[in-house]
């Protein structure tokens, strides 16, 4: 099935929120409210109907289940120390089949944080797969070693969807090819939260290559879990984005446009809350002039922002090339640097509510 | 069956005819069928009719497979592409008019677009599955999401 049906949640009493999450509770409305984590009760407290939940793809989070994993990673930053325990005993295994360093670093540090041990395979010698060894087989070894928690980034689409399917145990995606990256998108739409206070009514911009990007499809569910979301795809034709998400945003009634013309893209900087980056990439054009003639209008920087809102956001899940200018770092629009520092305290939060104890 | 017809070929007495498939479309059909795995049945005949008068739609092509009953996940699937098909099962001489389910989901028979979907990977025991959106004209790739339009599957038969 389409992802392990939710376990039975057990809901007691909610206890009394601590000071940093009541902060949050004002912040934002919170439709359910779960738990409180606090320093004696970590290891009951992670009774969620994420438990043992495979997150393969962004389309399987309600906006619920994403506003408690926000109000987890909350409270990650705020009590740190209650969280050292939250894996212990749990084995979570990074079998990353393609490069990685960001993804692959944040999640075992996530994990190390969380008191989990970690099983890395992220050379490419570590596992079986490159004398031969089939996906599938290299998922049952883990699985008879007996881990509690498979990330997974794979050059193919679809393989993480597999992959929960072959094993048991849940199956975070941390890639899938071209096809998804859904704990970027999480960490995403938290720093939007975080900096802009809410996501509801947001015009939110992506620009580049949105058809071989990963992190736009999953970032575009998410999104579209939110109330009076307009998004804007400013691509050339051939790097738009792909036909399933247009068909999954029409299907949720979310507004989108499609810009496509080098000279509407000063109009639809103009409109936006926060604007997405994602880097050209020369290879993916089938004519390297075309490459050439077009890489200048989908180059962020300060002349392009002078359309822009005073107010925008630049986001980028970098690394960046030469795709976003140096010289925005040092302007209220950069948010790129604290998105990615949020990279921690979501990862900490989905493992604890997946994997996390509660004997 | 027209009279035209009758006066080309003849009725059979056992096996499967799939009548009012359209116009020139027959060679689509045969693919949903993998025809070619028939080759290794002795006593399977195959008879192609293309361009045949047809009172109800002028022209239609006829398939008949002479000591062959096709599938039942086949008729579903012809009967997805071709909805005005019709399919009868002829048992020594009787008529069995046979009117598919049309299927939710596709299961094995069709190939994912997308080259890099894990459903293409030589060697992984992957069952490849489709969910059919038939009012939007799509099947989808239970995996990678990506959409086949339901005109291409004939292209897109697992090997």
């Amino acid at each position: 099935m389409v992802c392990a049906p939710s376990k039975t949640v057990i809901r007691g009493e909610p206890p009394l929120p601590t000071d940093s999450v009541n902060a949050f509770y004002k912040a934002m409305p919170i439709r359910r409210r779960v738990f409180v984590l606090g320093d004696r009760e970590t290891r009951s407290a992670f009774k969620s109907d994420l438990r043992g939940r495979d997150i393969v793809s962004a389309k399987d989070l309600s906006r619920d289940e994403l506003e408690l994993v926000f109000e987890v990673a909350d409270d990650v930053l705020a009590n740190s120390s209650a969280y050292s325990a939250v894996l212990r005993g749990r084995r979570v295994a990074l079998l990353f089949v393609e490069p990685s360093t960001r993804t692959f670093s944040s999640f075992y540090i996530a994990a190390r944080r969380l008191g989990g041990d970690v099983l890395p395979l992220n050379e490419p010698e570590m596992t079986s797969l490159t004398k031969g060894e089939t996906l599938y087989d290299t998922l049952k070894m883990l699985e008879g070693y007996g881990v509690d928690c498979i990330v997974m980034r794979h050059p193919s689409r679809g393989a993480a969807r597999f992959a929960a399917d072959v094993v048991s145990a849940p199956v975070i995606n941390a890639g899938s090819g071209s096809q998804e990256h859904p704990t970027q998108a999480i960490l995403d739409v938290y720093t939007i939260l975080k900096k802009r206070g809410e996501v509801d009514g947001i015009s939110l911009g992506m620009l580049g290559d949105l058809r071989f990007s990963r992190t736009v499809p999953s970032l575009a569910y998410l999104v579209s879990n939110f109330d009076d979301v307009e998004l804007h795809f400013i691509a050339p034709s051939a790097l738009q984005v792909r036909q399933e998400v247009e068909l999954y945003l029409n299907d949720r009634n979310v507004k989108y446009t499609k810009v496509t013309r080098q000279q509407d893209i000063p109009d639809a900087i103009s409109r936006l809350d926060v604007l997405y980056v994602t880097r050209l990439q020369k290879e993916r054009f089938p004519d390297p002039s075309e490459y050439e003639r077009l890489k200048g209008s989908y180059r962020v920087d300060m002349d392009m922002l002078r359309y822009a809102k005073t107010s925008l956001g630049v986001m980028h899940p970098l690394p960046r090339v030469d795709e976003l200018d140096a010289e925005i770092d040092r302007t209220p629009h950069a948010w790129y640097f604290d998105q990615a520092s949020y990279g921690l305290p979501t990862r900490m939060a989905i493992f604890a509510l997946v994997v996390g104890e509660a004997r | 069956m027209s009279s035209e017809e009758q006066l080309l070929v003849r009725k059979i007495d056992w096996g499967t005819v799939i009548d009012h498939i359209p116009n020139w479309r027959a060679d689509q059909v045969l693919k949903l069928i993998e025809v070619e795995s028939l080759i290794k049945e002795p006593d399977v005949s195959v008879i192609v009719l293309k361009s045949v008068p047809s009172r109800k739609y002028g022209k239609k092509d006829v398939i008949k497979l002479y000591h062959y009953f096709i599938k039942e996940p086949d008729a579903a699937l012809i009967k997805l592409l071709f909805p005005t098909v019709t399919i009868n099962f002829i048992k020594d001489w009787k008529v069995q008019k046979y009117v598919p389910n049309l299927p939710e989901e596709l299961v094995g028979k069709v190939r994912c677009p997308e080259v890099t979907c894990i459903s293409n990977a030589r060697r992984e025991p992957v069952v490849r599955r489709f969910a059919v959106l038939k009012e939007k004209g799509y099947v989808r790739c239970y995996y990678c999401d990506a959409l086949l339009e339901i005109s291409s599957i004939p292209d897109f038969i697992a090997a």
